[in-house]
């Protein structure tokens, strides 16, 4: 019994050690479908590696055991740029070289990063149901009128971009919110704006809440990706998205520390920020790309549902590196204010 | 097992040791992440070992200070670099950026005060450097100063008057368990004696269709939940078409929804104990009190009941503590104002790896289960004792 206890245990600790298939991690769902298509596929062919997939929920704490104990399982992973930043500075990711990669003056500014590369541009704004109100929200200003458009609101609970679209409802221009957020008088205004809606506010975990929620009437505004409205529009569902005033952040690949694929780190870089494969990455699922010159391969239908274009001339871009600062500490206190 | 007269010998005590080794391996693998846990909620070694040549510096000679905080900072790795900066940032925000690019040009900075101000002129705030020389020691109570609200002044001593959000916090995580603990056992009282009296087949049924959602992944049960309560759900469906309510109610993502799905969850452990005592009361002796004169009522109040308490004790107690380290489901089926402790250990864990604070507030969670856990056994031996004499 005790012999077979001990085997079992060997085997589990020695299995990882094992020549194993490239193991690429990501958000799931259509997001991974068409990443799938538009960069895995093509690596493989490209370098001749299998690949397998699995599932990453964001956080550091996966990639950090995996660095800690030295048993890295995954090696290529997407993550939300101020984590990658972070990971990045802690040690948890391969240094990439830029040189080798080469085309880093096509990517939007702040995608080429030290240990990874800004790939997907998300647009992170409100959407509604276009037969419940048919005076459309235009704005963030809408988003908090409880009297004009009255019922609840879907918001994902964290301070990160919540924070912006409040103040921006206070009349912050999209390119100073940093500068208002950065002071302590600024925070109190973001959670003043929030303190008119917060009996209202239904709170969601995953994407594919807010979507649900507003096309079966459970709340009648709600805080979203662009992609995952954009898609549901393109099933039939009547959503809109406000492109006003959206807040436009990054996630981008990189690789976990230790990886034994480390040969093939500058082939798979190169592979997504291909703008033939961006653009069918974008052609499939309604993110941007990060290479500027991925535009031109796309009709302007698609453009149309993307962050990108017209869609971000009012658009704010997120800091990630004031997020890295005061994260931890505006964190807390929107917990602090949510719970109480 | 009664203790046997003979000393163990040879054999029988090689016996006994096999027999126990099981048991001190499962014990010694239980007690250490516990123990690890206990320690990681005052360890400071990520600052106090990378803060030496600081700590041994003179403190009334800023030069001297800077100088040393320089000579560290070369002395990091990449890696120790992020994490000292993760832990002062958990001290004061902003921190993190102000560390991380000074030590990135450590090498370039003129050793004194007046060459890191001239690098970054936020170093001539004192706070910067209040910081660091609260966290030169490998051990520290922050953790525990956060997670009860008691602030750390400068000598060093606990005092009250800080932000005590994660005591509302364990607090609310005790209300919900009693909440659930008592709705649970209110429905499975009399679900288990229909399975431990009823006709075999009924009693059968019953006990398929419970343990059927005890087999059934909990993300599915509780999934089903959000389908049947929401404002457009089942429930909400059927009590319009009626003419009950004229408006939908708010059934889920507040504290209804989260006693629901949890007691959902935890009604076959419940049930089992309960039903188990059940079975082993003999149906005569209801028969025997009602020839005597009781009506039903006083029956079950004084023959019947007293007898199941054993099951009842144990399946509370079951109930309440697993219902303290709930996580998921009420993070589904809850609101923010219902979110137990589990969930700030996870996001603790998870997004900000601030491990410290995680393990200070499992530390009060797991004291929190001791104590009720001591209380509970202290009030069974009173009532033994008391029962014994009366």
């Amino acid at each position: 019994m005790k012999v077979i206890g001990i085997a079992t245990l060997c085997a589990i600790v020695a299995a990882p050690v094992a020549a194993r298939d490239v193991t690429i991690a990501g958000w799931g769902g259509n997001y991974q479908d068409a990443q799938r298509e538009a960069y895995f596929k093509p690596f493989a062919a490209k370098s001749g590696a299998n690949f397998t997939e699995t599932t990453y929920l964001g956080g550091l704490a996966e990639i950090k055991a995996m660095v800690d104990t030295n048993n890295v399982s995954w090696d290529f992973l997407i993550m939300g740029g101020s984590e990658l930043q972070l990971a990045c500075d802690e040690g948890l990711l391969e240094p990439l070289d830029w040189e080798a990669i080469g085309g880093k003056d096509d990517l939007l500014p702040g995608a080429a990063m030290d240990c990874g590369v800004g790939n997907v541009v998300i647009g992170n704004g409100f959407a509604y149901n276009s037969e419940v109100f048919p005076t459309p929200p235009q704005d963030w200003r809408d988003f908090f009128d409880r009297d004009k458009f009255p019922g609840k609101r879907g918001v994902n609970n964290t301070p990160q971009f919540n924070l912006e679209y409040a103040l921006m409802a206070d009349g912050v221009p999209p390119d100073q919110i940093y500068e208002v957020l950065a002071t302590p008088e600024g925070v109190d205004r973001a959670f003043a704006q929030w303190d008119k809606i917060k009996d209202l506010l239904q709170y969601w975990e995953s994407g594919a809440q807010p979507v649900e929620w507003l096309a079966s009437n459970n709340v009648a505004l709600s805080t979203a990706y662009n992609g995952r409205i954009i898609m549901a529009k393109r099933e039939g569902k009547p959503l809109e998205f406000v492109w006003k005033n959206h807040v436009v952040n990054m996630d981008g690949w990189a690789m976990v520390k230790g990886s034994p694929y480390k040969d093939q780190l500058t082939e798979f870089i190169q592979t997504v920020n291909d703008p033939e494969n961006q653009a069918k990455f974008s052609s499939l699922m309604p993110y941007g790309p990060s290479n500027t010159l991925a535009a031109t391969h796309l009709s302007p239908e698609i453009v149309a549902g993307l962050p990108a274009g017209d869609n971000i001339k009012e658009a704010a871009f997120m800091s990630d590196a004031f997020w890295i600062d005061h994260l931890d500490e505006l964190r807390e206190r929107w917990s602090r204010w949510s719970t109480q | 097992m009664h203790a046997s007269p003979r000393r163990p010998g040879g054999a029988r005590l090689a016996a006994l040791v096999l027999l126990v080794l099981p048991l001190a391996i499962y014990s010694f693998l239980y007690l250490m992440p516990i123990g690890s846990m206990v320690a990681l909620s005052v360890d400071n070694g990520e600052l106090g070992r990378s803060l030496v040549a600081f700590r041994d510096a003179d403190r009334s000679d800023a030069n001297a200070r800077a100088a040393a905080l320089l000579t560290d900072m070369r002395a990091m790795d990449a890696g120790t670099q992020g994490a000292t900066a993760r832990g002062l940032n958990q001290n004061l925000a902003g921190f993190r950026s102000l560390f991380l690019n000074t030590a990135r040009k450590s090498g370039d900075i003129e050793p004194t005060m007046a060459g890191l101000v001239a690098f970054d002129p936020r170093w001539a705030e004192e706070q910067y450097w209040q910081v660091m020389e609260r966290n030169t020691a490998p051990f520290t109570l922050r953790h525990f100063g956060q997670a009860t609200g008691l602030v750390l002044d400068d000598n060093g001593r606990l005092t009250a008057g800080g932000d005590d959000i994660y005591v509302q916090i364990m607090w609310r995580t005790l209300v919900i368990a009693v909440q659930v603990m008592f709705v649970t056992l209110l429905i499975s009282y009399p679900l288990a004696y229909a399975v431990a009296n009823a006709r075999p087949r009924f009693a059968a049924f019953v006990l398929v269709a419970v343990l059927l959602s005890f087999w059934t992944s909990i993300l599915v049960r509780t999934t089903a939940w959000v389908i049947l309560l929401q404002t457009s759900g089942l429930v909400n469906a059927f009590l319009l078409w009626t003419g009950a309510i004229a408006e939908p109610l708010q059934l889920i993502f507040n504290r209804f929804g989260a006693i629901v799905s949890m007691t959902h969850v935890l009604l076959p452990f419940a049930i089992i104990p309960m039903m188990n005592v059940m079975r082993t009361i003999p149906k005569s002796q209801a028969d025997a009190s009602r020839s005597l004169g009781a009506g039903p009522i006083e029956t079950f109040l004084r023959v019947y009941f007293p007898q199941t308490i054993r099951g009842v004790a144990v399946a509370a107690g079951t109930v309440f503590i697993l219902a303290l380290g709930f996580y998921i489901t009420p993070s589904l089926t809850g609101g923010p104002r219902d979110q137990m402790v589990s969930f700030y250990i996870a996001a603790f864990v998870k997004e900000s790896l601030n491990w410290g604070m995680a393990s200070a507030l499992s530390v009060l969670l797991l004291g929190a289960v001791l104590v009720i856990v001591a209380i509970y056994g202290a009030a069974r031996w009173a009532m033994a004792r008391s029962g014994g004499r009366a």
